[in-house]
């Protein structure tokens, strides 16, 4: 087997075995581990370039693999086989300030329904209360952000919507429908 | 008989008034009719004359199995147990109570496809049933014993495989609101006081026998398979209820398995993963109904979930609290499932640690100690909602004389704490005091006897009264026109969940209407919840489709509080199920060969049975008027918001008879009388049952 081929095979199943754990692969990663396998040759900075033309090769050749760059244009990676392209998608934006918008807005505009708040505290978001409340407050202030409001239920429970998607009342009954509503319904 | 599999062969019949004990061929007398409602509603037609009462000794008890139960079908282990219904107002009338558990299955293995109660015993007896005997047994040592104990005794007599549904305290006091119940939790609503009037304690089954599948056995492997790979969790929900690395969507669903998320009280911890769909062995992670209805609280005291025979779903979660022990001296241990589950929580209004806190779970758990024993039946939450609007409105107090009120601790209710139920529950049972007595007869029956009109009931949002003594389930909240059509249809509440298990399965409003496109002929048949548009005609396909799979459903012993599997949770599939799994099924198992189309006739004949016997015994053929009616409260939105908009629910009056002329057209009924016409019996092959009704004047 070529030296290029087997470092081809190993990247997809690098990529492959961190995608069955819930995570995507970094360039820099990729780069790190390659290099201490010492599969990469040239040294120095030409690795980079070297393994981008092979990670190239690696996304056309196998259908599974998928590259993803995150808003600071950092590519990361991914097997389709294991992560779907919207957890992917959550994941690479995981650091963004705009993350908890988006995903608002995804939910208002497809299902449609608001987000319970606490959807944040859990895997793969995983921010802390106070970290949900300095986005929800820095987002206030931002002009961008001005369609994420919010709703609470009956029980007490907070959701985010947009209102570009559902107005205010919509946006409460299906909240209290959904937090409240379909337990009642059995 | 010889070449057909799947059925057991023969209807085993009891007269407990002679002691006769018989069996008859299933396949020569109701084949036609499947097996559970089926053959219910045709014993029913047949046996039992009009004007019976439901405690009278002409009045049977039908407990059908199908087909399906007791083989490898997933979702099979349902008994269907038909009679007539106590708590059906202002006159009794055929319906159907339903139970999981192992007892279809053991009734197979014993060689039954069902059991035909009549006549009534003259002293307490129970029923023994193993490999293909009878014999009626003395249950005096029993009566006056809670169903554990009872079910109990049975097991150690007949060994710990055998099921046993058995009745309380209020099946044998005849309070209507009672329960059967086998294997601890499966119930049956409304089929205790029926069972008590017959002096009948108990059915015990046992069977070493099997089911023969008739046709290739690889095929039949496969299709199970298939099925398998298109299950979700409870309620046929396919999208997780957060995100997981396989899931391209998430929605606020039953399926609760998410990696983190711990069976606390399993010894020991148990994880339940992402439960990715393709790994069929990790279906049963999925469902944890008691997280979901209780809060993220019930995870700690989550033990696993158990629940009917071949099925990997586990509903009925097992929960251990050991405070309930040193607080209320009941076992820490209990189980069940959706309305069971909340039983003792709903007749709350408050807690002192808010509706999902410790308070409330240990009201669930004082409420399932007390009911499953005791043999109570709740109608779907309407016990729970007449009591809140009774008490706080201020009308228990003026029915019930004062002496009987100041007996309550009221103070203790109103904290919601929940030693209050030991006060009340064990009275239903036992029929003590007037409000008691009240609560027992079921809505209907305590709204005549206190005076308070049926019309202040159906007004109330709130309450979620629907008709004849009993609630909406799954009408328009759920499925806008769909919902209402189908909550106008049975004697009690419409028990149908094949329309909301789609609205509710958690995929995007635009993936359903690509499904709801391919089944019901057009996207618009389904509409996102709460902005619902007017009436078309898909939406009428829709209420049928559902209603004749209910009805198959509950014929095959399928469980329709999984079914049917039109949507799935695979990607790879566009998210289709598939919508013949059931005459897959039925087909190879009984060697019957029948195409979609076909079987779903012969649900339809089940369901004109039960709307002909609904017709003869109301003794009229208006249907439409006096008996598909439809709640004011559905036409109201508490904020005034108008039909067809974003945010409310509420329906409007000429667009639901639309529906309603879309519905009976649909069915091939009379649109005016909404009864069904000779032409509609005679093209199911209910000719005999058209004749019966035209000599009577019952035909439009
Ligand atoms: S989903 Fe629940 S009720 Fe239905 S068959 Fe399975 S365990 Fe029984």
């Amino acid at each position: 087997m070529e030296q290029r081929e087997e470092i081809r095979l190993t990247i997809a199943k690098i990529i492959r075995e961190k995608s069955e754990t819930g995570q995507l692969m970094q360039f820099e990663e990729l780069l790190t581990e390659l290099a201490g396998q010492g599969l990469l040759n040239p040294e120095g900075a030409d690795q980079r370039s070297h393994l981008e033309g092979i990670l190239r090769q690696v996304v056309s050749e196998n259908e599974d693999i998928k590259e993803l760059s995150s808003k600071n244009q950092i590519p990361h990676y991914y097997s389709s086989r294991s992560l779907s392209e919207i957890y992917a998608g959550i994941l690479v934006r995981k650091e963004e300030n705009s993350l908890i918008a988006e995903i608002v807005r995804e939910n208002s505009a497809i299902y449609p329904r608001p987000v319970p708040l606490n959807i944040f505290r859990e895997p793969p978001f995983d921010l802390t209360q106070e970290e949900i409340l300095d986005y929800l407050e820095k987002m206030g202030k931002q002009g961008e952000y001005q369609d994420i409001a919010q709703t609470t239920t009956s029980i007490g429970t907070v959701f985010l919507y947009s209102n570009r998607h559902l107005d205010a009342t919509y946006a409460s009954i299906l909240a209290e429908w959904l937090d409240v509503g379909q337990a009642n319904n059995p | 008989m010889a070449n057909h599999g799947g059925w057991a062969g023969k209807v085993l019949r009891i007269d407990l008034s002679t002691r006769r004990i018989s069996t008859e061929d299933t396949i020569e007398k109701y084949k036609d009719y499947l097996g559970g409602t089926g053959i219910g509603y045709k014993v029913m037609w047949d046996e039992v004359p009009t004007g019976t009462k439901p405690f009278d000794p002409a009045n049977k008890i039908v407990f059908g199995v199908g087909p399906l139960a007791g083989t490898g079908a997933p979702c099979n282990g349902r008994t269907a147990v038909t009679t007539l219904w106590p708590t059906c107002w202002p006159k009794p009338l055929v319906a159907s109570g339903h139970m999981g558990g192992h007892f279809a299955a053991e009734l197979k293995y014993a060689g039954f496809d069902a059991i035909i109660i009549e006549g009534k015993a003259d002293r307490p007896v129970w029923l023994r049933v193993v490999d293909g005997k009878a014999e009626i047994k003395d249950a005096r040592h029993l009566w006056g014993q809670g169903i554990r104990r009872t079910t109990v005794d049975i097991n150690q007599q007949m060994g710990p495989e055998s099921s046993v549904a058995a009745i309380g305290q209020s099946g044998e006091n005849l309070v209507p609101m009672s329960v059967v119940i086998n294997s601890y939790s499966h119930s049956a609503g409304g089929i205790g006081g029926v069972m008590g009037s017959k002096n009948l304690k108990a059915i015990g089954v046992r069977g070493t026998g099997s089911v023969r599948i008739a046709e290739n056995k690889e095929e039949w492997e496969k299709v199970v398979k298939l099925h398998l790979s298109l299950l979700g969790s409870v309620n046929q929900h396919v999208v997780p209820n957060s995100p997981q690395p396989w899931a391209e969507y998430y929605s606020p669903t039953r399926w609760l398995g998410s990696k983190g998320r711990k069976w606390g009280s399993a010894e020991p911890n148990i994880e339940t993963g992402a439960c990715d769909p393709h790994n069929l062995n990790r279906i049963a992670y999925r469902t944890n109904n008691a997280a979901f209805f209780l809060g993220e609280k019930a995870w700690q005291y989550t033990v696993r979930g158990n629940g009917c025979s071949s099925c990997p779903i586990r509903c009925h979660t097992i929960l251990k609290v050991p405070s309930v022990s040193s607080k209320y001296g009941i076992r820490a241990v209990g189980q069940n499932t959706c309305a069971g589950l909340v039983f003792g929580r709903e007749f709350f209004k408050t807690f002192p640690d808010g509706p999902r806190g410790q308070t409330a779970i240990e009201a669930c758990m004082v409420g399932m100690s007390l009911t499953d024993d005791l043999g109570i039946w709740e109608n779907y939450g309407q016990m729970q909602r007449d009591f809140q609007q009774l008490y706080y409105s201020g009308a228990m107090k003026n029915k019930v004389g004062e002496d009987e009120f100041k007996g309550f601790s009221w103070d203790q209710y109103e904290k919601g704490d929940p030693t209050f139920l030991f006060e009340l529950l064990p009275r239903i049972a036992n029929k003590q005091g007037e409000l008691a007595t009240a609560l027992g007869l079921g809505t209907g029956y305590l709204l005549e006897r206190w005076g308070i009109s049926e019309q202040d009931w159906q007004q109330n949002q709130k309450i979620a009264y629907w008709k004849m003594g009993h609630p909406r389930h799954h009408a328009n909240e759920d499925a806008g026109q769909c919902g209402v059509i189908i909550n106008t249809q049975y004697n009690r509440d419409s028990q149908c969940h094949s329309h909301v298990n789609f609205t509710r399965n958690g995929l995007p409003i635009k993936v359903q209407k690509q499904l709801a496109a391919e089944i019901w002929g057009s996207p618009d048949a389904v509409d996102a919840v709460a902005a619902y548009s007017p009436m078309n005609i898909y939406k009428a396909k829709m209420a049928k489709w559902s209603l004749l799979r209910k009805e198959l459903h509950d014929s095959l012993s399928l469980c329709n509080w999984m079914g049917p599997w039109i949507a799935s949770p695979l990607k790879e599939r566009n998210y289709r199920g598939e919508n013949s799994i059931e005459s897959l099924l039925y087909s190879l198992a009984t060697g019957d060969k029948k195409s979609r189309d076909e079987l779903d006739e012969v649900a339809e004949r089940i369901f004109l049975l039960h709307r002909a016997l609904t017709i003869r015994d109301m003794g009229t053929k208006e249907m439409r008027t006096e008996h598909d009616t439809i709640p004011d409260w559905v036409f109201i939105d508490p904020t005034g918001k108008a039909s067809f908009t974003a945010g409310t629910n509420r329906m409007d009056r000429e667009d639901i008879k639309l529906a309603m002329d879309m519905y009976y057209e649909e069915m091939g009924w009379d649109k005016k009388s909404g009864s069904p016409t000779v032409a509609a019996y005679q093209r199911l092959r209910l000719g005999e049952v058209a004749d019966g009704l035209t000599n009577r004047g019952l035909v439009p």
